[in-house]
């Protein structure tokens, strides 16, 4: 199945050019529906605000950090199935194994590149 | 009775000869405390070098943030140029500018360079006067950190690695095959 181009996608970041990285990254892979929010509690109101294609997360923030957006995402009924990617410098296998029980699709350890980005994108939007 | 005072005053003797050791001991140490605690330059420390650290380390992320906001505007201008004959000029036009922006990189090693110095500084003052002092540090921590640090075990967060990530991009993926 082809990537929907036109879903919407929440970019998930404390560290704005991270954000403006990762908006590029994908304006290059041709989606152009790209929000962000700069931690997990500004996340969640506009993930109850708009039906969102694809949630892609950095850990570390405040207030709020990525894994328990994660865990507050697959906790609400109407969230729950929305795919959710961590990308993250968090890279200890405790970090992976903890995201991957509270249901994260995919994940991606920092530094990455557009490759990395574009079939993990795949993996989760495109099967 | 004039056995038991000629009796009490021969032991009063050494006593106050040890008070007194003693009290020449305390004054000693005090001494020494002062001595120890002049060479730590406190004042010195707080007026001139750690504002110091401060203001270098916000300069460094003010040039970085700087540099990284110039690099990606020029990115972007080149991802936007139109595919004509002026292209290639237009594009090394722009190189330029990047080139320009990674000049930063030699100022913060500089900075960087000056707040290493006064950490080392300040480490080499501080384990020299805990030394002199034979100071012990305290049970338990302070309340701030511990706090933080329940915070960072409760939400798993372990900061990046010194050395690169601990788990490889190719087996996280393993992970999710």
């Amino acid at each position: 199945m082809a990537l929907d181009l036109g879903m919407p996608i929440l970019v998930v970041d404390d560290y704005q050019t991270m954000v403006r990285i990762i908006r590029n990254l994908l304006k290059q892979l041709g989606f152009e529906e790209v929000d962000d929010a700069s931690d997990g509690t500004a996340a969640l109101a506009r993930l109850k605000n708009r039906k969102y294609g694809l949630v892609i997360s950095d850990w570390n923030m405040e207030p709020m950090t990525g894994y328990e957006l994660l865990r507050h995402v697959r906790a609400d009924e109407a969230l729950r199935t929305t795919p959710f990617i961590m990308v993250t410098a968090e890279s200890k296998t405790e970090n992976v194994i903890a995201a991957k029980k509270a249901g994260v699709n995919n994940y991606i350890v920092k530094p990455f590149n557009a490759a990395t980005l574009k079939s993990k994108i795949e993996a989760v939007c495109g099967a | 009775m004039a056995l038991a005072s000629r009796t009490r005053k021969q032991n009063a003797a050494p006593e106050k000869s040890s008070l007194i050791s003693e009290l020449v001991e305390i004054a000693d140490y005090i001494a020494h405390l002062r001595t120890e605690i002049a060479a730590l330059r406190a004042n010195e420390l707080t007026r001139d070098r750690l504002p110091m650290a401060h203001e270098e380390l916000g300069c460094v992320v003010t040039a970085t943030a700087g540099a990284t906001n110039s690099i990606m505007t020029v990115a972007e201008e080149i991802l936007s140029l139109p595919d004509d004959a002026n292209y290639r000029s237009a594009v090394e036009m722009r190189m330029n500018d990047i080139f320009e922006a990674c000049t930063f990189q030699d100022i913060t090693g500089q900075r960087i360079g000056k707040v290493a110095e006064a950490l080392r500084n300040l480490e080499s003052r501080l384990s020299r006067f805990a030394a002199a002092v034979k100071a012990r540090d305290e049970g338990g921590i302070d309340p701030e950190e511990a706090k933080r640090r329940k915070r960072n075990e409760l939400l798993i967060l372990n900061g990046p690695q010194v050395k690169g990530p601990a788990t490889a991009q190719d087996e996280i993926d393993a992970m999710f095959n």
